[in-house]
């Protein structure tokens, strides 16, 4: 059958894989096909986003996990031979795609950032971020199928079309995994979405004392925004939750306006903030990494110059 | 007796890379140091010993160069390193990587359970652990945060998008590591001069059972351009007033 296969964990993601996947198939003049698990929504939303196929997934008995389908995944795609999967970068999906690419013994872009088929060669090629954040990869694959895990939010979810046609094939019940479930805990959000917000107050390891990170929220206060963190603050010191956590192994924001206090930055975390309009920053140090990612900075004691910037602020925007 | 092999990765320390005028990455001064999280899955492998007997191997594959890691490695409370080395496994990529060490793995070293760290930090594609279970034929639990053993079998708590899943597989099986898991030892002077002692196997390329050609083939390399204006102000009242002055220019302060 060939064509480009896309798997998400949830309707948004594979939502946003059928984009991609969408103007890749029409580039290579071929079709698109969705897994579709862990969803109640019909198949037909699938369809009209651009889906010629969607590939059901039964779902599993209580005590399995979704690593039971990788053999049904990869014996699929031997016998269909597709020219690409794309599976959302999620951590089931990243373990179900290296899996199944062990499986076929093809290549798989881990955290693809960019894809384009280029028609002169006939290759796909990928971007992704190594060393920390400092460098780009740029990678093809050797091997069939191409594969790649690509984070959520990176493309836009595809929008619908009315008319669009489409097949459903129903996938054979997976044999049980010899890893099974015990206990599922779901886990509460702790804290305030930050991938969204305007301005971002961020906290470094500059700031000495729990209780010293009042400065930051008070001058996320005065310029209507939030506070974030760098990995030491959330995962060493436990002061602020992960789902603050700035980073290639956080999260990534796109304010308008950051200021990081007391960050030194070191590269994975300025990775995160790559996306920001204006990267400000105060930090003792003058020469603290963080200086070279940013637009303004300011070199001084935070505990110092902080409260002066909050009184600034309030004078000048009264 | 439980036998545990932990992986560990020989890596290229990121801080150390400086960018070129033209992108290109400049490894000229560069330190080498075990993949973060690499640390956590042998740290792992030693608590899992320390709590549950047995022994520990560490295991790495890299460029004849990469020996100098092995001390660092085994400092760190393994019994006996094997180090696979040859010239052309400077680059590998992971598919590589999991097919060298499922083939050494499954033919000279015991193992029940198999440490992995999530990713390395060089690359960070986070492929080596799944595919060296798929390529060993093992349970897989990747992401973990938290391992225990009951009987024969491993009890994990794996990360997932919307909290945790408490797991448990059969042994032989394989897991990978969160950082979150432990906090690694920092090796102290007598943990370092037992090291210089422990037992390190050479593996030749000829002793494996075949080549591995790569599946993933990197077209180019280059340094991530941040294009900042980087001023900086002094921390005197006149420079906060500029500072201000700039962000309500730039129409971020509303």
């Amino acid at each position: 059958m060939a064509g480009v296969w896309i798997l998400g964990e949830n309707r948004e993601q594979s939502f946003e894989l059928l984009n991609a996947g969408r103007k890749l198939a029409s580039r290579m003049g071929t079709t698109l096909a969705a897994f579709l698990w862990n969803d109640h929504n019909p198949a037909e939303e699938y369809i009209s986003r651009g889906a010629d196929k969607v590939l059901l997934l039964p779902p599993l008995p209580e005590d399995q996990s979704e690593d039971a389908y990788i053999p049904v995944i990869a014996e699929e795609a031997q016998k269909e031979d597709p020219d690409i999967i794309l599976v959302a970068a999620t951590l089931r999906g990243k373990q179900i795609a290296a899996r199944v690419a062990a499986r076929l013994n093809t290549g798989l872009c881990s955290e693809c950032m960019a894809l384009n088929f280029n028609e002169e060669s006939s290759a796909v090629e990928m971007e992704r971020l190594v060393y920390g954040g400092m460098a780009i990869q740029k990678v093809t694959c050797a091997t069939r199928p191409v594969m790649a895990t690509i984070p959520p939010r990176t493309f836009e979810p595809a929008s619908e079309e009315s008319g669009r046609e489409g097949a459903t094939l129903e996938l054979h019940a997976p044999a049980p995994s010899f890893v099974k479930v015990l206990e599922r805990k779901q886990k509460e959000r702790e804290a305030e979405d930050i991938t969204e917000s305007r301005v971002i107050v961020c906290v470094g390891r500059g700031v000495e004392k729990k209780e010293d990170m009042a400065l930051a929220r008070d001058l996320s206060g005065v310029l209507g925004g939030e506070i974030g963190c760098t990995r030491p603050i959330s995962e060493e010191m436990h002061w602020l939750s992960e789902e603050l956590c700035i980073g290639l192994s956080g999260i990534s924001v796109k304010p308008e306006l950051y200021i990081g206090v007391g960050v030194s930055g070191q590269v994975q975390h300025v990775t995160g903030i790559r996306d920001a309009k204006l990267i400000c920053a105060v930090n003792t140090d003058e020469n603290a990494p963080i200086f070279d990612a940013a637009d303004y900075g300011i070199v001084g004691d935070l505990y110092d110059v902080v409260p002066k910037l909050i009184d600034e602020v309030k004078k000048q925007t009264e | 007796m439980l036998s545990i092999a932990a992986c560990f990765k020989w890596v290229v320390d990121e801080e150390y890379i400086r960018a070129g005028s033209s992108g290109e990455l400049d490894f000229r001064s560069v330190n080498y140091k075990i993949s973060d999280y690499d640390r956590n899955a042998i740290e792992e492998a030693v608590r899992i010993k320390e709590k549950y007997g047995g022994s520990v191997t560490a295991i790495t594959i890299g460029a004849p160069d990469a020996r100098k890691g092995l001390k660092d490695a085994l400092s760190r409370g393994p019994d006996k390193a094997y180090f696979v080395n040859d010239e052309s496994f400077k680059n590998l990529e992971p598919s590589q990587t999991a097919a060298i060490l499922a083939d050494v793995t499954g033919s000279k070293i015991e193992h029940d359970l198999v440490i992995c760290g999530e990713g390395s930090s060089d690359l960070y594609t986070q492929q080596v652990g799944p595919r060296l279970a798929e390529r060993l034929g093992m349970p897989c639990i990747s992401f973990i945060q938290k391992l225990t053993i009951e009987g024969r079998q491993i009890i994990a708590e794996r990360k997932v998008e919307n909290g945790v899943e408490v797991t448990a597989a059969p042994m032989p099986a394989l897991v990978t590591v969160l950082p979150e898991i432990n906090t690694p030892r920092i090796p102290g002077v007598k943990d370092t001069l037992m090291a210089s002692k422990k037992e390190v196997v050479n593996i030749t390329k000829d002793e494996l059972s075949q080549t591995y050609e790569p599946t993933l083939l990197t077209t180019g390399m280059t340094a991530t351009s941040m294009e900042r204006s980087c001023v900086k102000f002094g921390r005197e009242p006149q420079d906060i007033t500029m500072f201000v002055e700039a962000l309500i220019k730039e129409g971020v302060i509303k």
